[in-house]
């Protein structure tokens, strides 16, 4: 049962996300608040794996949370159907690619789906500040933060960082 | 030229194991691999794809990869393209997880993986940052942004349900205000 379960959310979120990259994760916070088959903390960890290993993102947090859940089999569900949606969807498209590129209900759909994509990713971001960063923590990000608007750097920089300020901060018992 | 199912999987599952860190990489290595050594594309096809694999629901790497591969040799080009570009995220993942299971536990490790969590709390605001710069654009998406924001935080309302509720408000938005400038754009964004 486990396994139907995992391929009609995984399925749902291929359908519904859309901005690449980080999109599908305020779907995959929403199954860890409902079907609690992973906490938040293990899902913050897959993030942290995800960007910096081969692949796009969207489809190794996929593989991640679905081999969290049920296993190499959970995996690959997990992964087959965070895509299928997108193959029949490529598919179809590429036959009408005229009508859908100048259809002016597509583009009022993309329009506002844009921007409300944004909005599902911030109320992510913002819960797991409130719920995951303790005094240390908060002052650990706003110090990241700080680095970033002075230059941009890759995923693996940040978390490189943060890795060792973490494994420092344990022995000074920072971190609980 | 060669447009083989192994030669199409193969050229995807070069791009799919240089892909690291996610972001918008893909497009440079898309260029290099398909327009300037394969030849099988020009560079406004790769615009055209990039814009389009944006439009369409799911993850954009796997969505242009779609694209391409049906344009290459159909269905089955399809299939040799997506299967390259997912494969070695998924034996990374299974890899590195199994590892996990056995070390997860150690208090190191624990350490690391707080500090860590604070560094995804930080990729999450830039990525949000981001998409904001890319889907702001007017009141209108101002408005969205923030009912989306509120529904999500304080209602815990489900993202497909606010997906869907936003793109009936987008479309009969612009059944009152029709659009000035096309908003599928290519790589000039």
């Amino acid at each position: 049962m486990i396994y139907f379960n995992l391929l009609i959310q995984f399925f749902h979120i291929g359908l519904f996300s859309f901005g690449g990259g980080y999109a599908t994760l305020p779907f995959l916070y929403h199954i860890a608040e409902n079907q609690k088959w992973y906490t938040i903390k293990q899902l913050t960890d897959m993030i942290a794996i995800s960007s910096i290993t081969p692949g796009p993102v969207g489809v190794n947090v996929a593989t991640f949370a679905g081999f969290t859940t049920a296993g190499i089999l959970g995996a690959l569900i997990a992964t087959t159907s965070v895509i299928l949606p997108s193959y029949v969807l490529v598919i179809i498209i590429s036959k009408f690619l005229e009508q859908f590129e100048t259809n002016k209900n597509v583009k009022a759909a993309i329009y506002a789906l844009k921007p409300a994509g944004c909005g599902l990713l911030a109320a992510v971001a913002v819960d797991m500040f409130m719920n995951n960063a303790n005094l240390f923590g908060m002052i650990l990000l706003v110090i990241l933060f700080f680095i970033s608007v002075k230059q941009k750097h890759d995923p693996l920089y940040y978390l490189s960082i943060s890795a060792i300020i973490g494994l420092l901060a344990g022995f000074f018992k920072l971190t609980t | 030229m060669d447009k083989s199912f192994y030669t199409i999987f193969k050229t995807f599952l070069k791009v799919g194991t240089m892909l690291l860190g996610g972001g918008y990489v893909i497009l440079p290595l898309l260029q290099s691999e398909l327009v300037d050594k394969k030849g099988w594309i020009d560079s406004d096809g790769l615009c055209e794809y990039y814009a389009l694999g944006q439009s369409v629901p799911g993850i954009i790497a796997a969505n242009m990869s779609i694209f391409v591969g049906y344009k290459l040799r159909g269905q089955i080009g399809a299939l040799a393209a997506v299967l390259g570009i997912v494969t070695p995220a998924f034996l990374a993942i299974i890899l590195v997880a199994a590892m996990l299971e056995e070390i997860v536990h150690l208090n190191f490790i624990q350490n690391i993986f707080w500090g860590v969590g604070i560094g995804v709390i930080l990729l999450v605001f830039l990525a949000t940052k981001e998409m904001w710069n890319k889907s702001i654009v007017d009141k209108f998406t101002c408005i969205i942004f923030f009912s989306a924001f509120i529904l999500s935080a304080c209602f815990k309302v489900s993202p497909a349900l606010i997906i869907i509720l936003s793109i009936a408000a987008g479309i009969i938005y612009r059944k009152q205000i029709p659009e000035k400038n096309s908003i599928i754009k290519g790589c000039s964004e």
